[in-house]
Parts: C-alpha cells; sequence; structure tokens
C-alpha cells in the first residue's frame, strides 16, 4: 500500500478529527438544537405498572389546561390503524397502549402543548385506570404453566418467542458422552443499558401546503427509517426526508423505531405544525432499547492434555413485553453463533430460546454486532472454568486450541468462515506487556499473607461487517451499504454516505479513504451523512459496519473515479491509458515522470477540457456488498487486587491489543478501544437494568445505573497486530465494538482467578463490591 | 418494591388509653400525615385516601384499609392497607402489626411493624428513598399521635400532604447520612 504524505492524510496518519473542531466550541448541532418557528412539544404519559388491564384513560383535565393543544390515546391511534407498529424483529410492538399495559413505563397517551413545562404538566393530569395484573419477571417461569400469558394479541398463547439452534446435536451430544474432562459454567450476561449521553428524541415537521414531512431523529439508520415511515405510515417515501444530525453516541440504542418518534410524526401530520419530542433520562434508561439479558449456559468437552474437542450451549433469551430486538431477519439469536471463539473443535451445537418478561422491549446490540458480546464472553469464561478443572493455565489452555494462522479461511463447526486471522503472535504481542511469571509467583505468595490478586485473558474474535446480501437483512432490506463521490473541478470533493457516525469520526476516516486512493488531501473532502434527500440509500451505523462495509464503498467508488481520472490523463498527456503509472495524487508517463498530471488538474479538466465523446464531470456511487464478514480479534489482559475488607477490585494493569486489520487512523482507533474498555469496565463491575418482583425498574436513574467516570477508569495500555482482511478493499476489519466485546470476559476472569483457590468458578457480572464481598465472606476470607 | 419499616415509640399514658386509640382506625389516621378516612364500609372496613408528594411527584392514592386481626387482651392489632393512585401513577399496599405494652418505668412502648408494597413512579425512585420517606412520616406520626393522647392541639399540618419539595429535600440529606430535618414545612435554603 502506499504511504501518502502526513499533507495528504491517507490510510495510517493520525491526523486530527474534523468534527471535533464543532463538538469541542460546543457548536454541535443535535436533534433538540434544532428549533422551528411555532413548533410545539410532546410529552408522554407511562404505565406506572409492569402489568396492568388498562380501564379507562380519561383526558379531559388535561386538555382543559391552557397551553394543551391535544392528547393523543391509544385508542385514538387505533381509529387510524396505528396503535400498534411493527418492530425490527417481526413482532410488533405497541405505539400507545390499547387493552393493557406490559411493562412499566410503557407509553400509554401523547401529550401535545405549546411548551415542554405545560406539557409535561398537562401529562400529570391525564387520569388511567389500572386493574393490576399478575406480574412475569423471571424469565426462567415464562413457560411455566402457572405463568399470566402476556401477548393476548398474538395467536400462540405462549410466552415463548422463538427457538434457534444450530450445529450438530447428535454428534455433539457423542462427544461429549465420551470426553474424558467437561467443564460447564452458567453465566448471565445482564440486562443492561447503552446510555448514550444523548437521549432519543425528534423534531416531526409536516407541512400542510407541499405535503413534505421532514423528519429531524436520532437515527443510527435514517434511511431504513425513512422507508419503514412510509411502509407503515403509508406516506409517499419521496415525501418524507430523515434528517439525522449530529447524534451524541448510539451503541445501538439509535437503531429501533420508539413510540415517541410516531406519536410526534402523527400529531404533526395532524395539526401541520412541527412537534417536538425528547426523552427524559429515566425514560431513555427505562423504556428504549436495552441490551444483553442472556441466561446462558456453556459447555466444553475435552481430552486430559487440554485438546478442545467439543461446545455445548444453552441460553434463555429474556427479550421484555415486545420482541423489538435489533437483529438481522435470519438470526433471531443474531451472531451468538460466534461462541466457538478462537478455538479449533470437532463438534458444536448452540440453541437460544427466546420469551417474553413484563420488562421493556429491546435487545439491542450495544456497541456490539448482534450478540456477539455474549458470545466472546461465554466462550472466554468457559475456556477459564475449563482451565481450572484440568488446573492447567489459562495462557498454556488458549495457545494449545487456537486456530492456527496457517488454517485461514477456517469454517467453523458452527457455520462461519473466518477471513484471517495470527491468534498466537496477538498473544504473544499483549504477553510482551507483562511479566507473567513473576505475576504468577506474586499472586502465589500474596495468597499465603491472605491477600488477592487474580490475572485475567480473554482472547476474542469478534464478527461483524454484515452483509453480505445474501444472507443478512433487517426488516427484509439487504444489508449493503453505500458511498457517492463527487470530485469539484477544483479537486475538492463531497462524499455522501449511507451511513450515520455517532460519535465515531467517520467524517475524517472516510475522508482519509479518499486521500489514500486518489491522492486528495482528506481535509479537501466534504463527508457528509444523515439527510436521506441527499445521501445514497444505506441501512447505517451498527454492528461495525461503517468501515467494513461502508469504508469498502467510499475505496470502490474512489477508484471507479480513478479509472476515469486515468482515461483524461491519458487524453491531456497524449500517452496511451496503458502507458500510465498510478501514485496516489497523479498519474505519469512511464519512463518520463515529468510528463505528470495531478488528480487535481484532472478534475479541473473532467470540467473543462474532457475527451469529446466522454461524460463530463467526475463521480461515481458504489453500492457495496460484501462477501463475508470480517473477524477482527485481541487479546486483553487485566490485573486485578481485591480488597478483602470492602470487596472493591482495582485494575493494576490492562493490557489491550489488538487486531483490526489495517488501520485508517491510529488516534481513531485508540479513542475507539479507550471508549470501548471503559464501557466494559462498567458493564463488569456497575452496570444492571433490574427489576423487583412487582416488575418496577431499579435501574431507572443515574443513581442507580452508574456510569463510569474518570475516577473508575484505570490506564489502558494498548497495542496492535495487523492482520489484513484478504476480502476486504483496503483489509481493514472494524474496531469500534472489539473492546466492549472482548473486555468483560478479562475483567470476570481476573476476578475470579484471584478467588479460585477458594473454588470459586464463576461471578456474574456486575460485580460490584458487595457482591464480591459477600463471595469471600461465604468462604470465609472477607476482612 | 417491597420495605420494611420497625419503629419503636414511647408515650407517657396508661396502656388501655394507648390501646384505645391505636385500635381505633379513625383516630390514629388523624396523626398520618396527608391521610384520611373517607367512610366505613362495615365494622371492620373503612375506605380512605393519602397524599403522598415526593419532589415533583404527587401520589394520591384512594383505597380500603381493612382491621385483618385486632386482639384486645394482647393489645395487638393488624391492619391490611391496600389503594391506586387517582391518577394512575402506581399503587401501594400495607401489613401493618400494631402492639403496646407497659414498660417498667410506667410508660407505654408502641411496636409498629410496616411491611410495604410500593409499585409505580414512588418505586422507580429506589427502596432508600421510600425508607428515608417512611421514616420521616413516621416521624410526624409519633409526634401527632403523642399529642393527639395527651389532649394538645391537632397539629394542622397533619391532615395535609407534607411539604413535597421539604420532604424530599429531607429524605436526600437522610440518605447521604446529613441531618434529619424535622420540621418539613421549612423549605430548603430557608433553614
Amino acid at each position: 500500500m502506499f504511504k501518502t504524505t502526513p499533507e495528504v492524510g491517507g490510510m495510517g496518519h493520525s491526523i486530527k478529527r474534523k468534527e471535533d473542531g464543532r463538538f469541542l466550541q460546543g457548536k454541535g448541532n443535535y436533534v433538540d438544537d434544532v428549533n422551528l418557528p411555532g413548533m410545539v412539544y410532546g410529552h408522554m404519559v407511562r404505565s406506572p405498572f409492569a402489568h396492568a388491564r388498562l380501564k379507562s384513560v380519561n383526558t379531559e383535565k388535561a386538555k382543559a389546561l391552557p397551553g394543551v393543544l391535544a392528547v393523543i390515546t391509544g385508542e385514538d391511534l387505533a381509529k387510524a390503524g396505528l396503535a400498534w407498529m411493527p418492530t425490527l424483529s417481526g413482532d410488533k410492538q405497541m405505539v400507545l397502549a390499547t387493552g393493557k399495559v406490559l411493562f412499566q413505563a410503557q407509553e400509554v397517551a401523547f401529550v401535545v402543548a405549546e411548551d415542554r413545562y405545560i406539557a409535561a404538566d398537562a401529562a400529570e393530569l391525564v387520569e388511567v385506570e389500572y386493574e393490576e395484573l399478575p406480574v412475569l419477571v423471571d424469565p426462567k417461569k415464562a413457560t411455566d404453566p402457572g405463568s399470566p400469558i402476556l401477548r393476548e394479541d398474538r395467536e400462540e398463547k405462549t410466552n415463548h418467542i422463538f427457538h434457534w439452534e444450530v450445529g450438530d446435536r447428535a454428534s455433539t451430544d457423542k462427544n461429549f458422552s465420551t470426553a474424558p474432562v467437561t467443564a460447564r459454567v452458567d453465566a448471565l450476561f445482564q440486562r443492561c443499558h447503552p446510555a448514550p449521553l444523548e437521549t432519543c428524541g425528534c423534531v416531526a415537521d409536516f407541512n400542510k401546503a407541499t405535503g413534505k414531512l421532514n423528519i429531524y431523529l436520532t437515527s443510527q439508520a435514517p434511511h431504513v427509517h425513512r422507508t419503514l415511515f412510509a411502509l407503515v405510515g403509508g406516506i409517499p417515501e419521496q415525501n418524507i426526508r430523515v434528517i439525522s444530525p449530529d447524534i451524541g453516541g448510539g451503541f445501538g440504542n439509535k437503531v429501533p423505531i420508539y413510540p415517541g418518534y410516531v406519536c410526534a410524526v402523527v400529531a404533526s401530520l395532524t395539526t401541520g405544525i412541527p412537534v417536538k419530542w425528547i426523552e427524559t433520562r429515566s425514560e431513555n434508561l427505562m423504556s428504549t432499547g436495552f441490551a444483553r439479558d442472556y441466561h446462558m449456559t456453556a459447555e466444553l468437552a475435552a481430552e486430559k492434555d487440554g485438546t478442545m474437542r467439543a461446545l455445548r450451549v444453552k441460553t434463555l433469551a429474556d427479550h421484555g413485553a415486545f420482541n423489538a430486538t435489533a437483529q438481522p431477519t435470519k438470526f433471531p439469536a443474531g451472531l451468538f453463533s460466534i461462541c466457538t471463539g478462537n478455538y479449533v473443535l470437532q463438534d458444536a451445537f448452540c440453541e437460544v430460546d427466546g420469551v417474553y418478561t413484563n420488562k421493556a422491549p429491546g435487545g439491542v446490540a450495544y456497541r456490539c454486532s448482534f450478540r456477539v458480546t455474549e458470545a466472546a464472553y461465554l466462550i472466554e469464561r468457559a475456556v477459564d472454568v475449563l482451565a481450572q478443572e484440568l488446573k492447567m493455565d489459562p495462557i498454556e489452555l488458549r495457545r494449545k486450541n487456537f486456530i492456527g494462522k496457517d488454517q485461514f479461511p477456517y469454517q467453523s463447526k458452527l457455520g462461519w468462515s473466518y477471513d484471517s486471522g495470527d491468534y498466537h503472535a496477538n498473544l504473544d504481542k499483549a504477553l510482551e506487556f507483562i511479566d507473567y511469571k513473576a505475576l504468577r509467583k506474586e499472586q502465589e505468595e500474596k495468597r499465603k499473607k491472605g491477600e488477592f490478586m487474580g490475572i485475567g485473558i480473554s482472547t476474542f474474535v469478534e464478527i461483524v461487517g454484515a452483509g453480505p446480501s445474501h444472507t443478512f437483512d433487517i426488516a427484509g432490506i439487504k444489508m449493503f451499504d453505500s458511498a457517492e463521490l463527487r470530485i469539484h473541478p477544483t479537486g475538492k470533493g463531497i462524499l455522501r454516505m449511507g451511513t450515520k457516525s455517532q460519535g465515531q469520526g467517520h467524517e475524517t476516516t472516510y475522508a482519509q479513504i479518499v486521500a489514500q486512493e486518489l491522492g486528495i488531501p482528506a481535509s479537501d473532502i466534504t463527508v457528509e451523512e444523515g439527510d436521506t434527500d441527499t445521501a445514497p440509500y444505506g441501512l447505517g451505523t451498527y454492528a461495525s459496519r461503517s468501515t467494513p462495509v461502508s469504508g469498502a464503498a467510499t475505496a470502490m467508488a474512489a477508484r471507479k473515479i480513478r479509472e476515469k481520472a486515468r482515461k483524461i490523463a491519458a487524453y491531456l498527456l497524449e500517452a496511451s491509458e496503458e502507458d500510465l503509472e498510478w501514485e496516489p495524487g497523479k498519474f505519469w508517463v512511464k519512463g518520463s515522470p515529468s510528463k505528470s498530471k495531478t488528480i487535481q488538474e484532472i478534475a479541473f479538466a473532467a470540467y473543462t477540457n474532457h475527451p469529446q465523446g466522454m461524460e463530463a464531470g467526475l463521480e461515481a456511487v458504489n453500492y457495496y456488498d460484501p462477501p463475508n464478514l470480517t473477524f477482527p480479534f485481541g487479546t486483553y489482559i487485566a490485573v486485578v487486587d481485591i480488597d478483602k475488607g470492602t470487596g472493591a477490585v482495582k485494575i493494576r494493569k490492562f493490557v489491550a491489543v489488538d487486531d483490526c486489520g489495517n488501520i485508517i487512523n491510529p488516534m481513531i482507533v485508540e479513542g475507539q478501544i479507550h471508549g470501548g474498555l471503559t464501557e466494559g469496565l462498567a458493564i463488569a463491575f456497575m452496570q444492571l437494568i433490574d427489576y423487583d418482583e412487582s416488575g418496577n425498574v431499579q435501574g431507572g436513574t443515574f443513581m442507580d445505573y452508574l456510569l463510569p467516570t474518570a475516577v473508575e477508569t484505570p490506564n489502558w495500555e494498548t497495542g496492535k497486530t495487523v492482520t489484513p482482511s484478504p476480502h476486504h478493499p483496503f483489509g481493514a476489519k472494524g474496531i469500534g465494538e472489539s473492546p466492549n466485546v472482548g473486555s468483560p470476559a478479562a475483567f470476570v476472569n481476573a476476578v475470579v482467578d484471584a478467588l479460585s483457590h477458594l473454588g470459586v468458578k464463576h461471578i456474574d457480572m456486575p460485580m460490584t463490591p458487595a457482591k464480591i464481598w459477600q463471595v469471600m465472606k461465604e468462604k470465609g476470607v472477607a476482612g | 418494591m417491597a420495605v420494611k419499616i420497625e419503629k419503636t415509640f414511647q408515650v407517657q399514658e396508661p396502656i388501655e388509653k394507648v390501646w384505645a386509640f391505636l385500635s381505633d382506625p379513625r383516630k390514629v389516621v388523624v396523626c398520618v400525615p396527608g391521610a384520611s378516612i373517607t367512610e366505613q364500609v362495615d365494622e371492620k372496613t373503612y375506605k380512605g385516601a393519602i397524599s403522598v408528594k415526593v419532589g415533583p411527584s404527587v401520589s394520591d392514592f384512594k383505597g380500603e384499609i381493612q382491621i385483618v386481626r385486632k386482639d384486645d387482651a394482647a393489645h395487638e392489632i393488624e391492619l391490611l392497607g391496600k389503594g391506586q393512585d387517582t391518577r394512575g401513577k402506581g399503587s401501594a399496599s400495607m401489613r401493618m402489626t400494631g402492639t403496646v405494652r407497659t414498660l417498667e418505668n410506667g410508660a407505654t412502648e408502641v411496636v409498629s411493624v410496616a411491611e410495604m408494597n410500593v409499585v409505580g413512579i414512588l418505586a422507580q425512585m429506589g427502596g432508600r428513598m421510600i425508607q428515608e420517606v417512611s421514616n420521616i412520616m413516621f416521624e410526624k406520626f409519633s409526634n401527632s399521635f403523642r399529642q393527639q393522647l395527651q389532649g394538645g392541639p391537632v397539629d394542622p399540618n397533619a391532615a395535609k400532604p407534607i411539604s413535597g419539595l421539604g420532604l424530599a429535600f429531607s429524605a436526600i440529606k437522610a440518605t447521604f447520612g446529613g441531618e434529619t430535618k424535622d420540621d418539613p414545612s421549612k423549605e430548603p435554603g430557608k433553614s
């Protein structure tokens, strides 16, 4: 690959983020910054009960409050056929409740008023009469005969949503029956929440004169949302314009369509007035897309020498009141079948059952490619339990069973073709950061003194960048993505994308791809996303798919432009195309380097002096359909000390060595790793959306649902190996999610390792001080 | 959200006088901040209401109080109360046992054990808030109870919901180990 100059800023340059200028100066433009003339405000009335019959909704007092324009109820929407909407998983969800409510904070009525305060006050005046019903909180009781059937609207009178399995059950069972050693772990990946700093919201602006509906939306997938609004609402798609302005973090939370959006659109369509609806923090935590909630069991079968033979996984997935998980259609448990990890196995079998409970709907991929986090956590926990069973070093056990670098592309027993990898080299690189033998010796000495330290390792593989379109679609729309590159006469350009950055730095990294492919400085390329009237159609940004899919589309569009530029250069230089050599930024004639044309000169000629018979202009569009997914991987090591008096865990050292293939911007990659590790830390130690036995949310505020701050965050030490993806145009794999996918297992493995000599095999997250202290107390070692 | 609250306090009055008061819901309710009895359904059942204001959120519970058990010999009474917020913001139920006994110093001790279950907006505030709000309400209750027994003037604020901001503020202070203000009519910043 050519190395461009820092001024051009192609691949591998840590150029500063173009978007940071406005973000650091408070000049970002978020949905709540959109203020339109005459705009009014919506506020949601929500259910206090997790399960109750809706007996009446009285809106008279609320409507009588001066400044209130309308109060919309489920019955009102039902008249328009809009009381229910489809979810991304083929289920349906109530927009506003009719008949009964199924989770606490469910949407019951929508108040529209002249200002936010009046709307909130009026919401207090809406009188709702409920009859409480028995509540189902525990997913393990969902299919018990005595449990209430939650979804009366469905033909199937059961709380069971789906059973999904992959792999060979019979041969896996047979393998287990003859295995000399087996290990088992029951692990809950707890319900947590992406909790983006900006909550969800929208401004719906319907113009009765033009028939045009503009929706400013916190959307990670603006085009898909436009199509869904068209299909569900019956509005002609050309009349809908979805604009996602700056987005303050998404992490999967802004993939679904929420009832608040629909209500704001309905209110604006009815009144012809712009309607703004912005969630409160608690509304975001209690009602929008949660993540995980997987009750998992993994079993590993092995030889006595540690050679792994088979993996068997059984999982119960709590989907809440509606199956609103964001997954590709054919994969009800997402890409969970990557749970075979980095290991060579003879057999594998995985089954997942999804159930309804009286909890908020969701199941979004929180910084994760569709349940990859659950899978990586499970296998990396199971391997440690197997090491404990075998009394074998966890690093040696991993090394022994890794897929070798010459075995790629590797066909996994659960159906994936891993593109490339070098797990041994990556592990070795991570071990360079620590003195493993010395740490083990220190641990032994500390144990004699009654002190507790642990070393946790996680060697994970991810699966990201969906499509390919023959296998992947969301709500029927194939998972390709797009880029449209237009070079202006002066050699500058604009790149428009089907994706949508929520903080990932797309305005910088996509421009660097163009810089690499065409030699036009990254600073000369404007990157635009999020406006469905101008951007080419795309599936959006989630599941680490922007670089693998849209980054590839950008390179392919730039290469189309380069081919046209070659023709123009040949014309200008009076040479044949075959005689031209390329380096980023110019074509020159073989043997006479002084005879050259820069890309800027060629761009000018494309509008002023192009060959007769050729179309003028210099632009290209590419819709990229990846031939396979990409498989980033890494090794994370955590060294922890546990205070026996309080159960508090101190992270003494954390090493993250990632391999995301070829890197576009090392600084942005490092920033992504820091952010992902910090979120992984929070999940491992702090975060849980809990429910009491009546279905009350116990994590509905930042008092209870904790966000990590600089105080909790240790120093992250990062390193890399580079194993390019063989099928990606420039060998990239994607990075945003790896640190969140790989780190929880490293933290839990470290804490369990610290206590393993006492017989501790597993501790569920979040590993709060109270929980660890309790474990130590049971073992008689708490201070 | 289930919360168990156990409280003990003493009154300088003879046991029979205290018992006669405690075993009559119509009398007791006067001492509960924000509570009233609206109707007696039968000998053991009453209809009533209670208004609780925490921060910006007012919950007006309407429901029934039932005397489940009343043992005049043992001086023990068990009450079951259930109510739903009139604007649909939640529900609460409480099973309360009250016992009185004579102490060696001649005073009468009242022991009350209440198991409350709260659903809805109040419950989302978490156990620590409910516990502290209950503590403050109980403090008000026992003060009124003493005053009533001694024939003193009824606290004019007793029947009103205690000041919302004051209550939330006191509860927050108590939660974080600060001093609990006894006078909830004072607004924060004015103390």
